[in-house]
């Protein structure tokens, strides 16, 4: 079907047309399609709410029920997929709950379809299925994280579309599961694709099911949440229809109009009555470890620090520019992404922070300038980059503005909406062969459904209480999990002791897993996926003089003694923790090793062990300052073990053989005293440390790794005049 | 006619069913004629024997006896109310010890995360806010044990079989764990081994231990197991489940027991029978008393499923309008809906509960604009406060009623309270009219546009979510606020019919005299049909399904006989949850046949769950490629228990009769001002038709029929609109 005639009769039903206005109007007048006067509104406010209330309770009925042929726990409960309504343009009119910053990837891919003339070319038509997950040119942050979109076209026009995203089990790249960390380039991303039509009249075709069975590890799992995100899309699709028809094709497109424009305005009253203007910086750390691991590609085979570096600029209307200049240059790993796909993570907690009591639209990001500085690991200069674990980094950037606002929340006196901002999630990860041969892949996705939340200036944070990319906290259950991956058994699931950022008040304590193997069958490889591995100082900096979140470790245990364990009736280790110290005390023997970095690939056998802590959060205020009570009941309740309580919090006390902890109140005065003391002998002036620093690198007197971080962040002029202004170096100095 | 006497099979007259809310205790008491009326009395929460008597003795005067002479003829006595929902919002339940599988301490406090349970749309999304619920047990309770059961995997006999003990249970974790919770003082012991849903054995064993341990320590507390409370997949739904009977169902067995003993005292000679969530009765005695949590919205819908049968409805939508929700559900086939995790105060449970599904709408939900002109509805409530007409500082949808016309300010509760209508339209003009530009009646137009398009978008959304055409529905509506609204909430809404009752303030009571005696077993099993499945691998599979059913009703017989029924009149229903290899999900599937134990009977069970999956969803989502997995079985069983009796009288004309009429007065309706008549309920007569614009009075409720809408009354005094 062709929409567009040699005369232009239709040009400006396009979406070529209305993607340029819009974009033109918008610049022109600073808001939506140039919507000035929201008329709908004024003339029938109570029509223009029912209208609304209509395409909102069709996204919703769709979640409900669709999200029941899931075949993955993301999918169907905690909260790792997301259904929406979009405009013609992709721009989010309604949403559903759970992976709501995904709304930022629609307008990439229709975009992109419109760039290539796919109203030509397979063409638009109602009822199409268009599937993409591929980072440069659907939004998608990773591969992972696959789209289905359904177009609503009437009478050639398209009007709207219905989409929705999931995270799928497995990927299809050479390292299983969904999170590749050992990558080159996007050729090791797994099963990437860009949009394209995967079916027509709310169906898919057949070779599309068939690809997914041939290209990934666990092709049905796919494959049933396929169907569930296209079941959603269909009901949107008929509601949608049905709106039309009762309100009129001229309603639709003018309320859609005003629908967005009302929300931009009233998100950006939010941020400016919430918000301090000015600009937030921060930065934060990754090592990319693959020295070794990719001998056959010398070009990738070498460790790496990348620096993650942001402003966030606030101005006296509201409106926030993020600015990512001095992240590094994009490398051969897997940590680069695209301006779409960074977009997802920055967005992450801006509708929850500033559109949960306004219509959640699109008009969040209208709001929200992002700038990725091309090179950068957010936007490569070159279309064949790894994406592969670009979450994990960008994760690391949307906490660093994340911690910017709820200072900002903080400076406003707005107390109980700012806490120290983490998401510290883990996920294993791997493919494994069963004895008769039947091959399988996997992703435990427990952690990456809860972490805790981080301190408040005036409490203490809760474990396993939040999550930054969706709203539906939940971790899952163990049950289900065994299930589906089967060699692996927890022994434990619970929280790590001591296992958080400190302070005054402390982040709530994060969870450990230990997964234990049983027959493992012709082989298991295990690997991790997630976010807070492999970083040298985490993305929060903690919050006035608190300590931020621990990073995620791993332990490993392999050849173990397990089963002469359990014969013997022994404890066996129910903590990373816990295991790491049962290695040392002798109670389990074997290969412990404990990973504070990407793990390669580990091959396990029966009674090994993969252990895990992540989710940790970060604590506000000075741990001396703690309340010498609230430490005494923490080590009450065995979440901060009595020896660390006196090193962190300078408090001394003892559990007797009734667990009942009894508090030596004049040691306590005098470790503190102590603690202070040394920390004033350790001390030196800002004035000294900077000058001594500088020196450092006016000598290049630093670790290879280092430099190169450096280098590969001056390299873009602004944060190279910024760099050279803070260490006040000579205009031709070069690093 | 047939009369209650008949049915019973005894010489008893009445029927009592109670539903103590947390402010006042109902009572419906059932005439052996069929006519009821009901009592209302302060509930006494520190002594609810007392307000139940009380209650039962103001039903009882209203026909001139007293409740010892009602019990003295009372055929049964049902009992629902609000009590376990108070004991865990206040924390005031039996102190709980645990014991769990070693590794999982702390599953109390990490609860799964689901720190948004129970929040309104804006509330989850503002998720800095989100905290847990409060833990039901103190987490210095919990004690591990080592042991390990496989729970068996997606590759069923590909890799270790379900039930596989992976580790023995440690009998010394159990003595120890024991002994540090008899130290603690605790009330009463739970046990959740993980995957004991599979198998049962280590949960056992280790209650052996207990009580082995307790009798030494001369302690008398019960020890209960997760395996016999919610024999389901997913460790923290069973959980909670758990905790609540513990914490909340012994304590609340305690206060029905109580009040069976001052019943029995009054001169009643049965067994007090208390709701289950998923519909049905049961005596104290029920092993799992939890089952009882939500009762009060269920009675509503077991009254629907009786009428429904009663009139030959094979389907029904019901619509509940109250003070403070709108609470709607499906009987399918003249079956209730069941769902299997039910989120309650802040808990998700692993609990078959009747499938309601509710909006913040009610007949004293607040209105409100924001700073942006935005129109707010509820879910504030004024509750018995009314609205500005009467005690509330906001204006409710009652206030737009009364100012609209609607309701009659002089005859709320049949004239004993008087409404303000003055200051109902004065609010309506101050807060929204003005603001918005509009004329009074205008903004009260359009607020009940809101409202009642709110409660349709429910009722559809029930339906047509689960792939069903509303066409085939009859919706029946009750509750105080729902024949008021019915006129708005059903209109352009393509229903096989809209019904109503003249009881309908008090249908759900009613409903709770209709429930069945019934008890529902669930059992988990492991079982793939792959694809291309052999005979004998299906023969293999069917028996293993039929020997589920068998044990599930055996374990019936037992518990019913415990109860004092008489196993061998029990009647069986059968079902399985049913899925694709790979899905997470399973689907309840209803199935006719009460033996599974040949290939055929298979084909047939796997034909019923693609009937059920189709009805739900596209083409597009099923797979039959993947084979399928049958992951529960679940039987009900069904026990005699006296019915109430719906009368059938004679059809008069169409005329109302004279005394009906009451008077005629203005109402603003949809932009016009019409003559209503007004006609008085108890006058009316089956056959009569009272064409609109009418309103239907009566001391309870409302019934508005829009001029060219009329309502038909038929044999069973059952209101059509039409």
């Amino acid at each position: 079907m062709k929409t567009v005639t040699e005369e232009g009769v239709f040009a400006e039903k396009t979406l070529k047309f209305k993607l340029n206005q819009r974009d033109k109007l918008y610049s022109e007048t600073g808001h939506y399609w140039g919507v000035k006067e929201l008329t709908l509104k004024e003339q029938d406010p109570i029509r223009y709410e029912r209208f609304f209330s209509r395409l909102q309770s069709s996204v919703f009925a769709a979640r409900e029920k669709a999200r029941f042929v899931a075949a993955s726990p993301g999918g169907r409960e905690m909260g790792e997929s997301l259904w929406a309504l979009t405009t013609a343009e992709g721009d989010t009119l309604a949403i559903s709950l759970g992976f709501i910053s995904h709304a930022a990837a629609f307008p990439v891919s229709i975009k992109h379809m419109t760039d290539n003339d796919f109203e030509e070319n397979p063409g638009i038509n109602d009822g199409d299925v268009f599937g993409a997950d591929d980072p440069m040119t659907s939004g998608a942050p990773h591969p992972g994280d696959t789209y289905t979109l359904v177009p609503i076209v009437i009478e050639g026009e398209v009007l709207a579309w219905a989409c929705s995203v999931n995270h799928i089990m497995e990927a299809g790249a050479p390292q299983a599961g969904s999170w590749p960390v050992f990558t080159v380039d996007t050729f090791m991303d797994g099963f990437v694709f860009p949009p394209m039509k995967t079916g027509e009249n709310l169906r898919q075709a057949k070779w599309w099911e068939n690809l997914w069975m041939r290209r990934t590890r666990a092709g049905a799992m796919n494959v049933l949440d396929d169907k569930m995100r296209l079941a959603g899309c269909s009901m949107i699709h008929h509601s949608l229809h049905e709106i039309i028809k009762e309100y009129g094709v001229e309603y639709y497109r003018q309320a859609c109009k005003e629908i967005i424009e009302e929300s931009r305005r009233m998100i950006l009253d939010n941020m400016r009555s919430t918000m301090v203007p000015g600009q937030y910086e921060g930065s934060c750390f990754r090592i990319s470890m693959l020295k070794g691991q990719q001998k056959i590609w010398p070009h990738a085979d070498k460790d790496e620090l990348i620096h993650v570096h942001g402003v966030l600029s606030v101005d006296k209307k509201g409106s926030l520019v993020w600015d990512t200049e001095g992240s590094s240059r994009w490398g051969y790993h897997g940590f680069n992404g695209y301006p779409g796909g960074a977009d997802v993570a920055l967005h992450l907690q801006m509708t929850t922070t500033f559109a949960h009591n306004v219509k959640a639209t699109g008009g969040v990001n209208m709001n929200v300038e992002s700038i990725y500085h091309k090179g950068s690991i957010y936007n490569p200069d070159t279309e064949f980059a790894s994406c592969a674990n670009i979450w994990a980094q960008s994760m690391q950037m949307e906490c660093v503005a994340g911690n910017a606002i709820h200072l900002s929340f903080f400076m406003r006196g707005y107390l109980e909406e700012a806490f120290a901002v983490d998401d510290a999630w883990e996920g294993i990860q791997g493919s494994g062969v069963l004895d008769d041969g039947t091959p399988y892949g996997f992703t435990n996705f427990e952690w990456v459904g809860g972490t805790a939340m981080g301190a408040y200036s005036f409490k203490d944070g809760m474990p396993t209480a939040w999550c930054s990319h969706t709203q539906l906290c939940n971790i899952g259950n163990s049950e289900e999990f065994e299930y589906l991956i089967p060699p692996t058994h927890h022994l434990g699931r619970k929280l790590e002791p001591g296992y958080c950022g400190h302070g005054k008040h402390r982040g709530g304590i994060g969870q450990t897993a230990v997964h234990w193997m049983k027959e493992t069958g012709q082989r298991l490889g295990v690997t991790r996926g997630g976010v807070a591995t492999s970083l040298t100082s985490y993305v929060s900096l903690g919050m006035n003089g608190g300590y931020p979140a621990p990073g995620v470790v791993t332990v490993t245990a392999k050849d173990t003694n397990l089963d002469e364990v359990f014969a013997a009736g022994g404890d066996t280790p129910t903590t990373a923790g816990e295991l790491l110290e049962y290695a040392k005390e002798g109670k389990i023997t074997g290969n412990v090793k404990g990973w504070k970095y990407d793990p390669p690939e580990q091959s396990m056998g029966e009674d090994d062990l993969w252990a895990n802590a992540a989710g940790g959060s970060g604590g506000w205020g000075d741990p001396l300052e703690r309340d010498i009570d609230a430490v005494v009941e923490d080590i009450r309740i065995g979440q901060v073990p009595e020896g660390f309580a006196k090193v962190m919090y300078g408090v001394v006390a003892t559990k007797d053989e009734n667990d009942l902890v009894i508090l030596n109140e004049p040691e306590t005065k005098a470790e503190r005293e102590r603690l202070y003391a040394r920390r004033r002998s350790e001390s030196i002036p800002a004035k000294q440390w900077w000058a001594e620093e500088r020196k450092k690198i006016i000598e290049k007197n630093m670790r290879n790794e280092l430099l190169v971080m450096y280098r590969k962040s001056v390299c873009f002029d602004g944060y190279n005049k910024h760099f050279k202004e803070f260490w006040q170096l000579d205009e031709d100095f070069e690093i | 006619m047939e009369s209650l006497t008949d049915q019973l099979k005894t010489e008893k007259k009445y029927i009592l069913a109670l539903d103590a809310g947390g402010t006042m205790t109902d009572t419906i008491l059932v005439m052996d004629d069929g006519t009821f009326t009901v009592g209302k009395a302060l509930t006494n929460k520190q002594n609810e024997s007392a307000s139940y008597l009380e209650s039962v003795d103001d039903a009882a005067k209203s026909v001139g006896l007293t409740s010892a002479k009602v019990h003295e003829q009372a055929a049964i006595s049902i009992y629902a109310g609000t009590g376990m929902l108070n004991t865990l919002l206040t924390g005031t339940g039996k102190k709980v010890g645990l014991l769990v599988t070693r590794g999982f301490e702390d599953i109390s406090i990490m609860e799964g995360g689901l720190t948004y349970l129970g929040q309104t749309q804006s509330e989850i999304l503002h998720n800095q806010l989100h905290s847990h619920t409060r833990p039901i047990v103190d987490p210095q309770n919990v004690y591990g044990v080592s042991e390990r059961i496989s729970g068996g995997s997606y590759f069923m006999d590909k890799h270790i079989a379900p039930g596989t003990v992976l580790a023995s249970l440690s009998e010394k974790h159990v003595r120890s764990g024991v002994e540090k919770l008899i130290a603690a003082k605790v009330e009463v012991i739970g046990i959740l081994f993980i995957n004991s849903y599979i198998d049962i054995s280590h949960e056992h064993r280790a209650k052996e231990i207990a009580l082995d341990v307790l009798k030494k320590s001369d302690v008398d507390i019960p020890v209960v197991c997760s395996s016999d409370i919610a024999p389901v997949s997913k460790e923290n739904n069973r959980l909670k489940s758990l905790l609540l009977q513990c914490s909340a169902a012994e304590h609340t067995r305690e206060t029905i027991t109580n009040v069976e003993k001052a019943a029995q005292a009054d001169g009643y000679d049965g067994r007090l029978l208390t709701l289950l969530s998923y519909g049905g009765a049961v005596n104290v005695e029920y092993p799992r008393l939890y089952e009882t949590v939500i009762s009060g919205p269920v009675g509503g819908m077991m009254g629907a499923q009786v009428m429904s049968r009663k009139l030959g409805l094979k389907n029904v939508c019901t619509a509940d309008m109250g003070g403070t929700s709108f609470d709607v559900g499906l009987i399918v086939n003249n079956m209730l809906s069941i769902r299997k995790d039910p989120d309650f105060a802040g808990h998700r449970l692993a609990l078959p509960m009747v499938a309601i599904d509710s909006v913040g709408s009610g007949a004293g939900s607040a209105i409100w604009i924001d700073e942006y002109k935005r129109l707010h509805v509820g879910p504030e409530s004024a509750g018995s406060d009314v609205g500005l007409c009467y005690k509330y500082d906001k204006l409710t949808v009652t206030d737009v009623n009364v100012a609209m016309g609607y309701v009659d300010p002089k005859y709320f509760l049949g004239g004993k309270i008087t409404l303000d209508a003055e200051k109902a339209r004065k609010a309506l003009k101050e807060t929204i009219a003005d603001p918005l530009g509009l004329d009074i009646y205008e903004a009260g137009k359009g607020i009940l546009e809101v409202v009642n398009a709110q409660m349709r978008e429910a009722a559809k959304a029930i339906m047509v979510s689960k792939g069903y055409n509303t066409r085939d529905f009859t919706m029946m509506c009750y509750g105080g606020a729902g024949p008021v609204h019915m006129w708005g909430y059903t209109q352009d809404f393509e229903l096989a019919d809209v019904i109503t009752f003249p009881y309908a303030a008090a249908f759900s009571a009613f409903g709770g005299a209709c429930a069945e005696y019934l008890h529902r077993y669930h059992k988990g099993v492991v079982l793939t049909i792959p694809n291309g499945s052999t005979d004998a691998e299906k023969t293999k599979i069917a028996l293993k399904i039929d020997q589920a059913m068998r044990s599930l009703e055996d374990t019936a017989r037992l518990e019913m006989k415990a109860e004092g029924v008489d196993p061998e009149k029990l009647e069986y229903r059968y079902g399985f949850y049913g899925r694709y290899m790979g899905q997470l999900e399973s689907f309840e599937t209803l199935i006719d046949l009460s033996c599974i134990k040949t290939p055929g009977d298979l084909d047939r069970i796997i034909a019923a769950f693609e009937d059920m999956y189709t009805n739900i969803y596209p083409e597009g989502a099923r797979f039959p490629d993947a084979g399928y997995a049958v992951t529960e079985v679940f039987v009900q069983a069904i026990a005699p228990k006296a019915m109430p009796v719906i009368i059938s009288h004679e059809l008069q004309g169409e005329t109302p009769p004279d005394s009906a009429y009451v008077e005629t007065r203005q109402v603003s309706h949809e932009g016009k001002f019409y003559d209503f008549k007004v006609w008085q309920m108890s006058e009316l007569q089956a056959g009569n038709v009272v064409q609109g614009p009418s309103i239907i009075r009566d001391p309870m409720t409302t019934v508005i029929i829009p001029p060219e809408k009329r309502v038909e009354i038929d044999q069973y005094m059952v209101l059509h609109y039409r």
